[in-house]
């Protein structure tokens, strides 16, 4: 069966890219999958199906919902919130009404009033101020035939929206554990936070919560991995918190096996989110495999995270006290992170190991493929067969047929 | 009791549904055995057959309560009933490790392929709904996690009753079940050609034998082949009882009754390192030699036997004492529980 696979790929800077550079090798050893190339939007001639990998990002992604649109499909959605991406897609090509029609869509008429706000600018963009409140998801969710989701999170969010198609929940795939040697980063604990530096990922929560532990361990240490989002003023908020840089470590980007090694070296590693675009985190799946505890914001994906494995920090009045709490707990209790750390393993190899996850896919895919015909000659066997006894469409004989089919996944 | 019934066929999976239902009845359970015909072909008949099961009613009958189904092999266990236990013979293989194999039968449409992933997903659901799931052996607990992610107990169940005994360890290695090209006595064959001392007989029927009958001519092995055909059980107990060790070496096989029966003749197996379910009993040089699946050193292995015919007694009296730990008794109370 050969499948047309829409993705960014390496050497593009992107979470997905990398997604699928981990995943392709092992699909291809089930499926004949041509790798299309970046910015080809006429579809594929000979291809059983195609897939689309859809995030949040224009740049990366805006290609790919326009070769959606000329072919539908399997839609992989990274993130459930695309109103960036549509913002993108439409604003960013001259096209306001298709941005007013989205908003609309979505929000009815003070959606669109919102939209003329912000195409008049008189309102911040929606999609970084209140992008969680209007997803904009509708118009990929309508091109799509079948939707392959990580959480049940978004699987959730997708049939709120009354998405009727089949949903695959196919977990994010684990990398292999690289040959590393840990950083040698003194700190008792040293507690790691990677990825962007901004306000969604609770950044500054963190450094409030940290600054607090830190009063109480002085040996205690964070070690912040990322860049500094555009008018995030990071200097500042460590000043206003006396957090000199004895206590903080600072790395910008880092290459893949940098990032492993200073991973390998924290004793805790803290994810937050707030508000979340509905995407799992590359980040908390390396962390899960290296063994490590994790701190994570209870929202989305995050929430799905067992017990042993996370301390879950919901998002409320109360974060920063929740959060301090949560690392004074592991900083205190060597017993509990090796405990968690160990459950994070045993997560990493059970639910995302590789080779289960790219037998998830190829099992999605065969079954978007040829699900609908297999369902219908079986539906259609079925209903000669009842049909041959006298019993007719409507009849409670027929009712009781039709819920034994869907039991097993072949109603229709 | 529910298993499949494929007409004309029967084999270890019709005897084990048979023997569990004889022995839940010597135990004072009320016990019927209800089977449905089961035919896997063409296309999407695998689904529709199986679909069968589900619409049956086995939550009463005439009335009376019925308290407990047990199922054993696919399709059967799609039933549906509030206590369902299920010990897995095996599932629809052609769907899981036989898939684009000689043995397989989905072939690369869309179609064959969305098929298999079907039955894949109705294992999961239909196991799913166990209140307690057993497997034969630790192979096919072992397939049933890697598929469906769901744990089974693993429960090996008493070979089919025989009056086993031990009367020599003769010139011949006995190979017993059903003629498929996935018992591989092929490999038998070639051995025997390899080396001219060796006899072998072939009990049983099925789909292979022309082809195994043509193997043995070829390679001249007249005389030192003999296909029986089916027999019935004092002859099969003979032949266990007179043969030097009995082979067995299906592709990765699910469980397979007849190393027990040999252990129970106080007679070594011989069977290769990718036999699957055998392995969990047959050790090397322990109950049975175990060699890669190459005439050559299967031929060697036999000969060494012949040879060492104090080791072959010791490797069938320790598989003997290894079998006498699985009885009808454990497996019920089991079951049951």
């Amino acid at each position: 069966m050969r499948i047309a696979y829409y993705s960014p790929m390496p050497p593009e800077r992107s979470g997905i890219a990398d997604y699928s550079a981990l995943l392709l090798p092992e699909l291809e050893q089930r499926l004949d999958v041509h790798v299309v190339r970046r910015g080809r939007t006429r579809p594929v001639r000979g291809c059983d199906l195609s897939v689309y990998h859809i995030g949040n990002n224009p740049d990366a992604h805006g290609w790919i919902v326009d070769a959606l649109r000329r072919r539908p499909g399997v839609v992989v959605l990274h993130d459930f919130v695309l109103h960036h991406l549509v913002a993108g897609l439409t604003i960013g090509r001259r096209d306001g009404h298709g941005y007013l029609d989205a908003m609309e869509r979505e929000g009815g008429v003070v959606g669109r009033l919102l939209g003329h706000g912000v195409l008049d600018k008189r309102i911040p963009p929606l999609w970084e101020s209140r992008p969680d409140e209007f997803h904009l998801a509708g118009g990929v969710l309508d091109l799509a035939g079948g939707l392959i989701v990580h959480s049940r999170y978004v699987e959730e969010k997708a049939r709120s929206t009354g998405f009727a198609g089949p949903i695959w929940q196919v977990p994010h795939p684990a990398w292999p554990v690289p040959a590393l040697v840990p950083a040698r980063l003194e700190a008792s604990p040293l507690v790691g936070c990677f990825g962007n530096v901004n306000s969604s990922k609770r950044i500054p929560q963190l450094l409030e919560a940290f600054a607090r532990l830190r009063r109480g361990r002085p040996n205690s240490r964070l070690l912040l991995v990322g860049a500094t989002s555009p008018g995030f003023d990071l200097e500042r908020r460590l000043q206003r918190l006396g957090l000199s840089a004895e206590g903080i470590l600072r790395e910008e980007y880092v290459p893949e096996e940098r990032l492993w090694s200073l991973m390998a070296a924290c004793d805790i590693c803290v994810n937050l989110r707030a508000p979340t675009m509905g995407e799992t985190s590359g980040s908390v799946v390396r962390q899960l495999s290296l063994g490590k505890p994790l701190v994570v914001s209870d929202v989305g994906w995050f929430s799905e995270l067992p017990e042993g494995v996370a301390l879950r920090v919901p998002v409320d009045e109360r974060e920063v006290d929740t959060l301090h709490a949560a690392l004074e707990l592991l900083a205190g209790d060597e017993r509990a992170r090796r405990t968690m750390g160990a459950a994070a393993a045993e997560l990493a190899r059970r639910e995302h190991d590789l080779d289960r996850v790219a037998e998830l896919y190829a099992a999605a895919l065969e079954q978007a493929a040829g699900g609908e015909a297999v369902v219908n000659e079986v539906f259609g066997e079925v209903a000669t067969a009842a049909s041959e006894v006298g019993i007719g469409p409507g009849s409670p004989e027929a009712t009781e047929l039709a819920r034994r089919l869907a039991e097993v996944e072949l109603g229709r | 009791m529910c298993a499949p019934q494929v007409p004309f066929v029967r084999g270890g999976a019709e005897i084990f549904a048979e023997k569990l239902v004889d022995e839940l009845r010597a135990r004072e359970h009320d016990t019927e055995l209800v089977t449905v015909p089961f035919k896997w072909y063409p296309g999407t008949r695998v689904l529709s057959q199986a679909f069968l099961w589900r619409l049956l009613d086995l939550e009463e009958s005439d009335g009376r309560p019925i308290d407990l189904a047990v199922a054993t092999k696919f399709p059967s266990y799609c039933v549906r009933h509030p206590n369902k236990r299920v010990w897995v013979l095996h599932q629809f293989r052609q769907a899981y490790e036989l898939d684009r194999t000689d043995l397989g039968q989905f072939d690369e449409s869309p179609q064959d392929r969305a098929l298999r992933r079907s039955v894949q997903r109705l294992d999961q659901i239909a196991l799913g709904e166990a209140k307690r799931l057993f497997a034969t052996s630790r192979n096919v607990a072992l397939r049933i996690e890697r598929s469906t992610g769901l744990a089974a107990e693993v429960m090996p169940h008493p070979p089919q009753e025989l009056p086993y005994r031990c009367d020599e360890y003769g010139d011949f290695v006995l190979s017993v079940g059903r003629l498929d090209r996935a018992k591989r006595n092929d490999l038998l064959l070639e051995a025997a050609a390899l080396d001219p001392t060796l006899r072998v007989v072939v009990t049983g029927e099925g789909p292979d034998r022309e082809r195994l009958e043509r193997i043995a001519r070829e390679r001249g092995l007249d005389g030192r082949a003999e296909f029986t055909g089916r027999i019935g059980e004092a002859e099969l107990a003979s032949l266990y009882a007179r043969c030097l060790a009995v082979y067995y070496a299906p592709i990765d096989e699910d469980f397979g009754m007849v190393p027990y029966e040999a252990f129970l003749s106080e007679k070594p197996v011989l069977t290769t390192t990718d036999a699957g379910g055998p392995l969990e009993v047959v050790t090397n040089l322990s109950t049975g030699l175990v060699t890669a699946p190459d005439p050559a050193e299967l031929a060697q292995a036999a000969g060494y036997l012949r040879s060492h015919p104090d080791e072959a007694r010791a490797y069938g009296r320790a598989g003997r004492d290894l079998a006498a730990e699985v009885t009808w008794d454990r497996c019920i109370e089991r079951l049951l529980a």
